[in-house]
Formats: structure tokens, C-alpha cells, sequence
């Protein structure tokens, strides 16, 4: 639901990284709050549970400068992935206007991937929201843990498994050294501004 | 890979899943590891070896139980709590009151609810906002402390003169269904009746329930007579949407926008209610897996 600001020519949207339990999301914003200084606008905000874990949500508010005379300022969430804060992720999605959903590449969470991409669409249309419609980008992480040696999805697997049907733009990523996080952003962020584009006429 | 390598690339493959928090994993490997060295107690130092594999999975099940046992709603710093409601207030363009008590609910979803019941109890004294502040307390007292601390709330709202006895009603109505949830029963007289009791053309249009499914029946056709469930797929007050299969032909062509639907049952989680509802609105769905089904839109217009 962005936030279209006439008078200040400014719009505000949400992007939501969503995923499993463990798979990266938190790991993501880190990377970018840390890396992409220039367009960080505010602290990151955490609100973590036992081991790190995410309890409520990550935030982080970004700016991305100018289009078409437009200035564009972009709420980034994480959702907690954990199965049990079902409520609170529901809670977190309210208002999304793209989605980056954060895979774990490693074979021992390959179903954790599939529930997981399943309750983001049951959310999604619970908020009158289809996933097959909402810009939406995914991003297989952890590709690195292939050098120590654990067992990992093949890309095609992965594809198979979760893009099948979905057919969206998807990137191999390590967050935790940043491989991929800008990128997965980026596109994430061109497919979020066309579709508001085109769904409140702005720039006519 | 001889049995030595084995255990150790399995223990390796442990202490990685560990590092990345994947508790349950990681225990599977150790298990692994345990069951490997009992098998082959041919093994040197097989004692001391198990030991130190069981060492590690007590430690690996002591981190699970901190996981699981975290309390779910620690309470926020004041300034998160601020971010809280900044964030999750949608509705940017409603009246002053109507946000403050969005921003209130907000703070009781994420369990802030010290806080949340400190705002709802400040919009009492807003006329437009009253019922649904103190829905609000009492929900919030009812999952946050206990049914008996909500009852005692609605106790004292009832001897003072801040609510109309239609007012009180409301919330009685409300608080009556928590109590039944919870198992327990308290002694609440009616509300004194009053002329006042009679409702108002505003008051008269109360909130529509969750409702789940919908069984419609068909006046005409095959199918007729027979009741067709059908699940809701999203609800937004007085409207309800559900999805119908491009295979029901006969239901697609009955239910065109404008029709009237009488003798419809919405099945809602409390109870079953029978009224009667419009098609306002008909959709093609053209793209994704449900591409070609329809999404109706029914308006209920009595419940
Ligand atoms: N090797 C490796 N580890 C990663 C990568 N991304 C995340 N991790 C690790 O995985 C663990 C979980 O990362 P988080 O970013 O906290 O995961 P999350 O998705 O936010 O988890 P929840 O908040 O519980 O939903 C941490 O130990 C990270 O260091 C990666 O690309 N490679
Ligand atoms: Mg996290």
C-alpha cells in the first residue's frame, strides 16, 4: 500500500523479505545497511528474539532518489521465520507492495523453502493479495556453504521447486559476503515501481 | 570414506548446521555421529569420543530449549513501540481518533499491551471510537491477563454513567462471547432495558462477523435445491470473496453481478446465520494457477 505524497512529489512503498526459519532475510538488510550507506536513510531496526532470531520484524528505510521527478523512499521489512510467529508475519506483510522471497540452498531445508512459499501466499491472499500478481523476486542464499562441503540444491532444483509456476526473476546469492543481495534488491525494486506505476497512473 | 572420516565430515556437517542456528539439523548429525562410534565400539577412545558427542548434543538441546521457551512478547523500549504504531498505521487520511485507536491495536497485536490498553482507555471518552476502545480493553485483558480481569473492567464501566445502556449492551455482547471461549461463567446482569435500547438507524448496522464459507442455493438449474459451499477467500466488512472453478459453468452463469441471493447460510466460527446477499461483483481471473476461475464479490445485505 505506498504512500503517494502529491504535494512533496514523494511515494513511500514496502518491500518484505520473506522466507523460512534461518534462511537469510535478517542477513540481507545487515548487508545492506552496512554496504549501501549512500541510500540508507534512518538506523535499522531489529526486534529479535533468543539466538538472533527475528521476533517481530527488521527494519530499515531507504531512499533511492528520483524518478521522474518523483523522490522515493522505500520501507524495507524482514518477517520472523520461524513457524511459530505465524500471527506477527501476517502482521508484518500488512501493506506490501513487493516481495523478496530469501530461499535456503541447503538440502536439509529444501521443504522448509516449499511451507514457507506456501504461507507467504495464503498471507498474501488473506490480505485480498495474489502471489501470482504482486511483484515478487527470489533469491537462493547460502550458495557459499557449497565450498564447506554441506549438501546443497542445484539452482535447477531449486527453480523447479519453487519458480515452477511463478516464473519470476531469481538470483543465487551469499548474503553473508553480499553476493547477490544488491542485485535481488534491485530488480525487486524496478518490478515494485512499474507495477505502482502503473497502478496509480503517477508520472502521467 | 573409511569410518573415521565419516564421523568426522558428519561432526563437521553438525557444528555448521549449529553456526547457522539450524538446531534441529545440526541434533540429526549428532545422532549420526552417536549411533556411528556405539555401533563400532572397535573404535579407540570410543568412551571418551561418545561422551564428547553427547556433551555437545546437551548443549545443542539446552540452545533449543532457550529457542523455544523466548517469551513471545517481551515489552518494547518505548521509542520501538512508537516505531510500532508508526509503522502500522495504514489509514493515513481518517480522523484523528480512528488512527490513535489503529496505532493502539497495532501496539496489542505485537503484545505491547500495557501500553495498548493506556491508549484504548484515553479513546473512551471519544463517542465515535468508545465501543471499539473498549472491545479492545477487554480482548486485551482477556489474552493478556485474564477473562476475570475483563469481566471486573466491564463491572466498573457499568457503574459509571460513561456509557449508554446501547453502548454497554455492545460491549456486553462482545465480552458474553469471550466468556464462553474461556470456559468459565460469571454472573452479568442484562443491561437494564431502556428506551434507549432501541437501535438507532447508525447503531443498526453492526459489524459483520468472520464469516468462513457460504452455501448458496440455486434456484434454478441441475443444481438446484442442493446447497454449494463455497470458502471465502477474503473478507472486507459487509463483502466477502470466494473463488469458483472455471468448471462450475452452471454456477458462473447463475451468478451474474445483481443477482440476488436469498436462503444463503454463512458459516462463520461461532455459529451458522442465514440471510441473504447481492453479487456486486464478478471477476475473470487471468493469470496464475487460478487462472480462468472467478472471484465473486457478495455483498451481505442480511444477517
Ligand atoms: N554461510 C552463509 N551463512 C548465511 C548466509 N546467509 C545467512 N547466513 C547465516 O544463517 C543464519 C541465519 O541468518 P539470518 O539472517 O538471521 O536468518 P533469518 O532469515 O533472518 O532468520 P529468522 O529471523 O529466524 O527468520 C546466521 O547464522 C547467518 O550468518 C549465507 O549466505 N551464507
Ligand atoms: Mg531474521
Amino acid at each position: 500500500m505506498a504512500i503517494f505524497n502529491l504535494q512533496k512529489r514523494e511515494i513511500e512503498c514496502k518491500i518484505v523479505y520473506y522466507g523460512p526459519g534461518r534462511c537469510g532475510k535478517t542477513t540481507n538488510l545487515d548487508y545492506i545497511y552496512n554496504k549501501f550507506k549512500k541510500q540508507v536513510q534512518g538506523e535499522m531496526v531489529s526486534i529479535n528474539t533468543e539466538g538472533d532470531r527475528t521476533l517481530f520484524f527488521d527494519f530499515l528505510p531507504i531512499g533511492i532518489g528520483k524518478i521522474k521527478g518523483c523522490e522515493v523512499k522505500v520501507q524495507l521489512f524482514t518477517v520472523p521465520g520461524q513457524v511459530q510467529y505465524s500471527s506477527t508475519r501476517k502482521l508484518v506483510l500488512k501493506g506490501v507492495d513487493g516481495v523478496v522471497f530469501v530461499a535456503d540452498s541447503l538440502e536439509v531445508r529444501r521443504e522448509k523453502n516449499l511451507l514457507s512459499l506456501k504461507d507467504l501466499q495464503q498471507n498474501l491472499k488473506e490480505y485480498g493479495l495474489s502471489i501470482s500478481k504482486i511483484p515478487l523476486v527470489l533469491q537462493y542464499n547460502k550458495r557459499d556453504l557449497a565450498d564447506e562441503g554441506l549438501p546443497i540444491m542445484s539452482i535447477e532444483q531449486m527453480e523447479k521447486d519453487l519458480n515452477r509456476q511463478l516464473k519470476v526473476p531469481s538470483f543465487p546469492g551469499a548474503a553473508i559476503k553480499g553476493d547477490g543481495v544488491g542485485k535481488t534488491l534491485q530488480e525487486c525494486l524496478k518490478l515494485t515501481l512499474i507495477n505502482l506505476q502503473k497502478e496509480l497512473k503517477w508520472a502521467d | 570414506m573409511g569410518l573415521k572420516e565419516t564421523i568426522k565430515a558428519t561432526l563437521k556437517e553438525a557444528e555448521l548446521y549449529k553456526s547457522q542456528g539450524l538446531l534441529n539439523e545440526a541434533r540429526q548429525k549428532y545422532n549420526k555421529v552417536a549411533q556411528l562410534i556405539e555401533n563400532n565400539a572397535q573404535i579407540p577412545n570410543s568412551k571418551s569420543l561418545l561422551d564428547s558427542v553427547k556433551k555437545k548434543m546437551k548443549a545443542l538441546d539446552d540452545s533449543h530449549l532457550r529457542v523455544v521457551s523466548a517469551p513471545t512478547t517481551p515489552v518494547m523500549s518505548e521509542k520501538a513501540q512508537n516505531l510500532i504504531k508508526e509503522l502500522f498505521t495504514f489509514s493515513k487520511d481518517s480522523d484523528k481518533a480512528s488512527l490513535a485507536l489503529e496505532g493502539a491495536i497495532s501496539l496489542a497485536k505485537f503484545g505491547q499491551y500495557h501500553r495498548a490498553i493506556e491508549e484504548f482507555k484515553k479513546l473512551l471518552s471519544d463517542e465515535n471510537v468508545r465501543i471499539a476502545a473498549a472491545k479492545n480493553i477487554i480482548k486485551c485483558y482477556y489474552e493478556f491477563v485474564s477473562i476475570d480481569k475483563a469481566v471486573d473492567e466491564y463491572r466498573a464501566w457499568k457503574s459509571s454513567s460513561l456509557f449508554s445502556p446501547v453502548q454497554l449492551e455492545k460491549v456486553l455482547g462482545f465480552l458474553a462471547g469471550l466468556i464462553e471461549k474461556s470456559g468459565k461463567s460469571f454472573d452479568l446482569d442484562k443491561v437494564e432495558e431502556s428506551a434507549e435500547t432501541v437501535l438507532m438507524p447508525d447503531e443498526a448496522v453492526e459489524e459483520i462477523l468472520d464469516i468462513s464459507s457460504v452455501g448458496i442455493s440455486l434456484e434454478k438449474g441441475v443444481k438446484s435445491g442442493s446447497e454449494i459451499e463455497l470458502d471465502v477467500s477474503f473478507q472486507a466488512g459487509n463483502v466477502i470473496s470466494v473463488i469458483i472453478s472455471s468448471k462450475e459453468k452452471e454456477l458462473i452463469d447463475n451468478l451474474k453481478i445483481g443477482v440476488k441471493l436469498n436462503n444463503v447460510n454463512f458459516y462463520s466460527p461461532i455459529a451458522i446465520f442465514r440471510g441473504s446477499g447481492i453479487i456486486s461483483a464478478s471477476t475473470k481471473i487471468d493469470s496464475g494457477p487460478k487462472k480462468g476461475d472467478y472471484c465473486l464479490d457478495i455483498k451481505v445485505t442480511n444477517i
